[in-house]
């Protein structure tokens, strides 16, 4: 996507910086430069995210943004050379300070990252905890957007509060992303708790509806872009407009996301049916931009609307690699665009808008929490865990920078408050779940089964993670859906109705955590498994002798 | 999971007769057969008896869930029996078994077949119900029991 010139801007400067560009690079050096930033940025962004991970045990994505401000054209990346070419990366004149063309790539990358994050959407939790799920994800959502909003017009970053920059403050805010949390949780064994699964379901919750805001804000900014005013009358019509879009894209995708994948089996491919789900996600994207909204929102739709398909793993599984390529150049992207002078202008705003994005989750989520079934331990537990920002909010911050409805200095906000709440999260919600005690009401607590954690040791890691293998087989073929999270040990989520578990296996160990009434199901399953494992032992001891068996395979090979 | 839908009237043996594990194994599966519920009876027999030798199901408290795969079937059955007096099962405590919930699954069809097991495993550890089920007299009373909690 080519960074839109606002009508703003002085005719002359566009021209001059065009003249610029076309003088500066022939079409080959245009891609060798690409090439060379490519070729830094996907090797920062992955010893970032690894030192990260494995020395400060912080998210990864939190290097990778680190690394981009480090190799940035407002930092080191300005001052490599190349021969014949110029600095690796120049502060573009006009436009996103990155190159049109590693912003295209950092945009596809966004794409790929939200259809994803629809496919990996649970509906059937959204649906079966639906009502606290729903008042926890939609609270945080409109606290966040209210105190984004009121704090960008407070400390005069925006005129209104119907003005563009103050509206993507306010939706930069909303957006949680629950990958830390859930790794907390499943680390404390928490992840099945009331807590635990309330916040799952408001994350769910929070992300139909984030999208749906930026729908509705996308379309709001391109009006008042385009010279347009925003009147109350208008406002309606484009969130009528973005609403009818989402919803007519998403129902139409969930009713006939079967046949369509009914369709696609029937060339017997997996490939096929992968290249054609990715396009036509691509596709979406692109009418989704054509249709005055942001092109992550039809990526969205799209992943979502297979989510309940079963290619879904498949497709998980075929876009991984894909995923594990192109995101952290994202990440990385967004590090590098941060303006470190812009950014210093409005330091004491961008951590007083940290802070209410803090206050906003805790408030907006434990307070809904607190008025149905949870005490006050259970609600801060609640709020905490909804209170990172993530991927959302960097793609909007982004989406925010390129059409120019945030400076550099508020786009630096923004990535203040997403390293901000992504690092306070951690330690505080690990200090929440210090104490054993309930976060349920006492009179909800009967209710509610205790949680029961048992793991199985088979003396070696082999074992273990053979047999763990075979036992997510066993659950999927028992039509649990199992998920694995992003976890450095191997943890799989698995649910199905109202039964939710974890499973782990570290080392040599097999680990389960389960609240007491569904450990019957988890128990029996991993019983079952450890006699079909001595099937197989017993069916190995029939074969033929090893010695026999490597001759034939290697013996006349000297 | 709605148990409803497997247990019926008809599948359920409120007096069991056999006294012997096999025994108890074999009336069970003759009398789903006999109810129209698959054919190929010696298959299911065999299919039950190969998991009972890898390791038995005799639980606690006189529970017992014997069950196998086989493509004699091609979808879930279940039969639930009671025997008043107990049967040796070689059952983990060592004690006799009274209540038994036989299921056969197919072999290669994915379906909620353990967890069918272990729905009813899990409304069987409560002590009041395992003793109604011991004093129903009909399989009508039996599926109230275990379909209404």
């Amino acid at each position: 996507m080519l960074p839109a010139a606002t009508a703003s801007e002085p005719a002359v400067a566009v021209v001059q910086a065009v003249e610029q560009m076309v003088q500066a690079h022939s079409p080959t050096e245009v891609m060798t430069l690409l090439v060379m930033q490519l070729a830094l940025i996907i090797i920062a962004a992955r010893m970032g995210g690894f030192l990260f991970q494995r020395f400060l045990k912080l998210p990864g994505v939190l290097g990778e943004l680190v690394a981009g401000m480090v190799i940035g054209p407002y930092a080191l990346g300005s001052r490599i050379p190349l021969p014949g070419i110029g600095p690796l990366f120049e502060t573009q004149t006009i436009g996103l300070p990155v190159s049109s063309e590693l912003y295209a790539i950092a945009t596809i990358a966004s794409i790929i990252l939200l259809f994803l994050s629809g496919l990996a959407t649970d509906l059937r939790i959204f649906m079966r905890y639906s009502v606290v799920g729903f008042l926890v994800g939609i609270g945080g959502l409109i606290v966040s957007f209210v105190l984004g909003d009121f704090c960008a017009v407070l400390f005069g970053m925006a005129p209104s509060f119907m003005d563009p920059a103050a509206l993507f403050l306010g939706t930069i805010s909303t957006a949680t992303s629950v990958g830390i949390t859930a790794r907390i949780l499943t680390e404390k064994h928490k992840m099945s708790s009331p807590e635990g699964v309330t916040i799952l379901a408001g994350a769910v919750i929070d992300d139909v509806l984030g999208i749906v805001v930026l729908a509705i804000v996308v379309g709001m900014t391109k009006v008042i872009n385009a010279g347009g005013t925003m009147e109350w009358a208008h406002v309606g019509i484009v969130a009528l407009k973005a609403l009818g879009f989402w919803l007519v894209c998403t129902t139409l995708g969930l009713l006939l996301a079967r046949q369509l994948t009914g369709v696609l089996k029937r060339f017997g491919s997996p490939e096929v049916i992968v290249s054609i789900s990715l396009g036509l996600a691509l596709m979406l994207a692109g009418l989704s931009e054509m249709a005055g909204l942001a092109m992550i929102i039809g990526a969205y739709i799209m992943g979502l609307s297979l989510s309940r398909t079963d290619v879904v793993q498949e497709l998980q599984n075929s876009l991984q690699g894909v995923y594990d390529m192109l995101v952290p150049v994202f990440f990385c992207v967004m590090g590098m665009m941060v303006d470190f002078s812009a950014m210093r202008k409005a330091l004491l705003f961008g951590l007083v808008y940290s802070l209410l994005a803090i206050a906003a989750k805790i408030i907006g989520c434990g307070l809904p929490a607190y008025l149905t079934k949870f005490n006050f331990r259970g609600s801060l537990r609640i709020g905490l865990g909804m209170l990172p920002r993530g991927e959302v909010a960097l793609i909007v911050a982004g989406i925010g920078l390129s059409t120019h409805c945030i400076e550099q200095d508020l786009f630096g906000v923004a990535i203040l408050m997403t390293m901000i709440t992504t690092l306070m999260a951690p330690p505080l919600l690990v200090r929440s779940f210090r104490s054993p005690a309930s976060g349920l009401r006492h009179d909800m607590q009967e209710e509610e089964g205790k949680e029961v954690v048992f793991s199985v040791d088979f003396l070696s890691p082999d074992i273990a993670e053979f047999l763990m293998q075979r036992l997510v087989r066993a659950f999927r073929r028992e039509e649990f859906f199992v998920n694995r999270l992003q976890m450095e040990t191997e943890t799989y989520q698995v649910r199905k109705d109202d039964i939710s578990f974890t499973l782990s296996c570290e080392g040599q160990q097999i680990g389960v955590s389960v609240p007491s009434d569904q450990q019957y199901v988890a128990r029996l399953m991993i019983y079952e498994e450890l006699l079909s494992l001595s099937d197989l032992l017993e069916a190995s001891k029939n074969m033929k002798g090893l010695n026999e068996m490597g001759s034939e395979l290697i013996g006349n090979l000297f | 999971m709605n148990l409803k839908k497997i247990l019926t009237k008809d599948t359920i043996l409120p007096k069991l007769k056999a006294d012997t594990k096999q025994g108890v194994i074999e009336e069970m599966i003759g009398f789903l057969a006999a109810a129209g519920k698959f054919t190929g009876k010696t298959a299911a027999v065999q299919a039950v008896l190969a998991r009972e030798e890898k390791m038995s199901t005799g639980m606690q408290n006189g529970i017992a869930i014997p069950h196998g795969k086989t493509d004699a079937v091609d979808q879930l059955v279940a039969a639930i029996g009671i025997h008043r007096t107990g049967v040796d099962f070689a059952a983990m405590d060592g004690k006799p078994s009274h209540i038994f919930i036989l299921t056969l699954s197919p072999e290669n069809r994915a379906g909620p077949h353990i967890q069918f097991l272990a729905e009813i495993s899990k409304l069987l550890s409560r002590p009041e119900l395992r003793a109604k089920l011991l004093n129903a007299a009909t399989a009508d009373e039996i599926l109230n029991l275990l379909t209404a909690s």
